[in-house]
């Protein structure tokens, strides 16, 4: 059961700061799945990335359901692919309801601006940090 | 009846969609104006607040699109559906995967290939970061000052030295500076304090 929990906690943390889409979950999957728990080494890392990407559907929730079912089988799924998708769905149904102006806050644009690159960056050194592990 | 043909579409697209996130959206696109469920300029806005919340790009807009054609209820049968083929095929795949690993994992030739596929990721990873650099994204000096000290960041723990001993305090130091989520919110806060 602690188990579940830290994949269920592990995936919420990725989902809740994949910003800018796709690539941008994969420091974040590295730092907390490969460096931090030690659930995956470099290698199946990217091994993994190579069958979300093959496989139709989000890349995420396909990076989910491998990590879960290798760690903690069938539970494990339901922990990563939940983690994963919760804050996406809350957060756009609260916008959905409450907040449809939200894109033009010039708050949320100025955020992004200075977000948008540190994702790149954020991208261009995991495949630095890979390189040497292929 | 309108859960339905949410549950048929997005199924549809679970299925179909190659090639993660802005894939994705172009069929969500499809289905959307097929089934009439709200005009383009609508589905614009709506890819628009999916790129700047939090979450797979993919995600977010099923559920919008499935809140807007069908309230709450409709945006869980979207974003249920679109997994659950993905569910189907991963599983399927990571077992494949498995069962090639334990026969294969010491002939020379799969080691090889699998060598070759992780070589190809890094090189997709690359380009997917190249595509990003874009003139909207780096706008002026400030978004290339944030690039830098990000990659900057994340790259010292690269810098230690593998073989010789380093002090716990520095490790640690290494492991803070080098946070994603923590660098993600500073720039956050830089981009708040520059352009706000």
């Amino acid at each position: 059961m602690k188990t579940f929990w830290q994949l269920f906690w592990t995936y919420l943390k990725i989902g809740t700061f994949t910003l800018g889409g796709g690539y941008a979950m994969l420091p974040l999957i590295q730092r907390e799945v490969v460096d931090r728990r030690h659930w995956l080494e470099e290698k199946e890392f990217l091994n993994m990335i190579a069958l979300a990407q093959a496989a139709p559907g989000l890349i995420a929730v396909n990076s989910a359901i491998f990590i879960g079912q290798r760690i903690y089988g069938w539970r494990g799924v339901m922990a990563c692919v939940l983690g994963a998708v919760v804050p996406s769905v809350v957060i756009i149904l609260l916008i959905a309801m409450y907040f449809r102006q939200f894109k033009e806050l010039p708050v949320v644009d100025a955020i992004f601006k200075g977000v948008r690159p540190a994702v790149v960056a954020l991208i261009a050194a995991t495949v630095v940090r890979l390189i040497r592990k292929i | 009846m309108v859960y339905w043909q949410l549950f048929i579409a997005f199924l549809k697209i679970g299925v179909l969609g190659f090639g993660g996130g802005m894939a994705i959206i172009s069929l969500i696109q499809n289905e959307v104006l097929s089934y009439g469920w709200m005009s383009e300029t609508e589905f614009v806005d709506i890819v628009a607040i999916s790129q700047v919340t939090p979450g797979p790009i993919g995600m977010n807009c099923a559920t919008y699109v499935g809140y807007t054609a069908g309230g709450v209820i409709g945006s869980l049968v979207a974003s249920v559906s679109i997994i659950l083929p993905s569910l189907a095929i991963m599983l399927t795949l990571c077992r494949v995967y498995d069962k090639l690993n334990e026969r294969w994992h010491d002939n020379r030739v799969y080691q090889v290939c699998m060598r070759i596929i992780r070589v190809l990721v890094v090189i997709l990873i690359a380009y997917a970061a190249w595509r990003m650099v874009t003139p909207a994204t780096f706008a002026d000096r400030a978004s290339w000052g944030i690039f830098g000290v990000v990659f900057a960041c994340m790259c010292v723990p690269e810098l230690l030295p593998a073989k010789r001993m380093v002090p716990q305090a520095i490790k640690m130091m290494a492991d803070i500076v080098s946070h994603p989520i923590l660098l993600i919110c500073l720039a956050g806060l830089a981009g708040y304090m520059l352009y706000a």
